[in-house]
């Protein structure tokens, strides 16, 4: 029989899926007579069963994901980092319901293309993506490229004073949003690759692939990021001396860290 | 009061009927009724409890409906499961608002207490219940309001102790942009509580 998590995946429409995971949209609650939730629609992401992973194990690291990305949410909320907002965890059935966030990936409009590679099953209408200036997709937002690389800059530095590694920050895994009230906002996502950590090693590694996903998918893009990585220095303080100079140093030699000798 | 229905879950459990009374005045009867209630034994017990079965909640500790809705979902995805922590559903919904694991901090505090005033009456049943209404208004004296008021009767700095969330600076304590935060703040609290810790 159909659990009622199931059944809730059911009555939502498939937007993603990757190797890890599918994206629903979908409503957790029903429509009421009550006007208070403007924001009725959630986002799920469902850890399905991995058929190449013995029963137990796949139950067991999928409850832990699911409970760790929550975790890693709600650490993120406490230490005022804009990340949507949890709305329903099922550890069990690998579900967690999150806010939606009606707005575009980062990725998007600065015209690195819709969607990442990895989101394979993308209905291709738009295929054709050619940078018109004419309907820069920027203008309804009312910010400038500049602001957003200040805020992303910022973001980040929130995230990490509070000693969470994203793990996986690239221009996709960035939203701006415009709330109906109120100004324009980027919201950081996806936190399933996320942890705790205070080494220095650490966040200058959380940077450096970000500097990677942005000279990769944006040509062109240095002055961007460092504008993203001058308003981290302003928001990170005194820690920015050994993350910067660490960071110079990851980039002589990549993500890992050598193990010879 | 208000009802909705959840499709997707079993039909015994799928109607929740919320209602929130304020101006209330037997807050102090209804506590020792509750009380006796739970261990009264026989016939009129069963009677008695089928008469007070709703989750009676302080409505100050409640910052929006969908903190209130949020709960309610967790603790029937709970009794759905088989993984109730507490004894009934409604039980688990005042479970689920309250930060500790201990089930008696969670009642004392987000339960009916003699200085409760506004209070949320939570029923989760069938839909084919027609009567809770009737069986709300028996309960309690006081006059049924919108829910709409829940966020007007929050009690923000009963809400940030208990939660542990630091007072914002006072210069923008009251302002929408950190309330809408803090709101979203203790939804992912509720939503989590299974899972945190």
């Amino acid at each position: 029989m159909a659990s009622s998590t199931q059944l809730l995946l059911a009555s939502s429409t498939l937007i993603s899926q990757g190797a890890e995971a599918k994206v629903y949209k979908g409503r957790l609650h029903p429509p009421s007579s009550h006007a208070s939730n403007t924001d009725e629609f959630v986002l799920l992401k469902h850890r399905f069963n991995k058929q190449y992973r013995h029963p137990t194990l796949d139950t067991s690291l999928t409850k832990a994901r699911v409970a760790g990305e929550a975790r890693a949410i709600v650490k993120c909320q406490r230490a005022g980092v804009n990340v949507p907002s949890v709305r329903m965890v099922d550890a069990s059935e690998g579900v967690l319901g999150l806010q939606w966030i009606d707005g575009k990936s980062i990725r998007f409009l600065l015209g690195g293309g819709a969607e990442g590679e990895e989101e394979v099953e993308e209905t291709s209408e738009d295929e054709t993506i050619d940078d018109q200036p004419e309907d820069d997709p920027l203008s309804e937002y009312n910010i400038s490229k500049d602001d957003i690389m200040r805020k992303i800059g910022s973001e980040i530095a929130k995230m990490h004073k509070a000693d969470i590694i994203h793990g996986d920050l690239t221009t996709s895994n960035m939203m701006l949003y415009h709330p109906r009230t109120g100004r324009t906002e980027l919201v950081l996502i996806d936190f399933g690759l996320a942890y705790t950590s205070t080494l220095v090693e650490d966040k200058a590694v959380d940077l450096y692939v970000l500097e990677r996903a942005f000279s990769s998918t944006h040509p062109a893009s240095e002055m961007l990021f460092a504008s993203v990585l001058k308003s981290y220095e302003q928001t990170m303080g005194k820690e920015w001396k050994s993350i910067g100079r660490r960071l110079d140093d990851v980039r002589l030699r990549g993500r890992k860290r050598s193990m010879v000798g | 009061m208000q009802s909705f229905t959840y499709s997707h879950f079993p039909e015994h459990l799928s109607t929740v009927h919320v209602a929130l009374f304020s101006n209330v005045s037997n807050t102090a009867q209804l506590k020792q009724r509750l009380v006796s209630a739970a261990t009264m034994p026989g016939p009129e017990g069963e009677q008695e409890r089928a008469a007070v079965n709703f989750a009676f909640i302080d409505a100050r500790l409640i910052c929006s409906f969908l903190h209130l809705q949020t709960a309610i979902y967790q603790a029937i995805l709970a009794d759905v499961q088989g993984a109730l922590r507490t004894r009934t559903v409604h039980s688990e919904v005042l479970w689920a608002l309250s930060p500790s694991t201990n089930i008696t901090d969670a009642i004392r505090r987000y339960g009916i207490s003699e200085t409760t005033t506004s209070l949320i009456l939570v029923r989760i049943g069938s839909p084919n219940d027609t009567t809770v209404e009737k069986q709300m208004t028996d309960v309690v004296h006081g006059s049924i309001s919108s829910l709409d008021l829940l966020q007007d009767i929050a009690d923000w700095s009963l809400i940030r102790k208990y939660h542990k969330i630091p007072a914002p600076a006072p210069k923008d304590q009251h302002g929408e942009e950190t309330l809408k935060k803090t709101r979203e703040l203790v939804v992912s609290l509720v939503a989590c509580k299974g899972v945190l810790a």
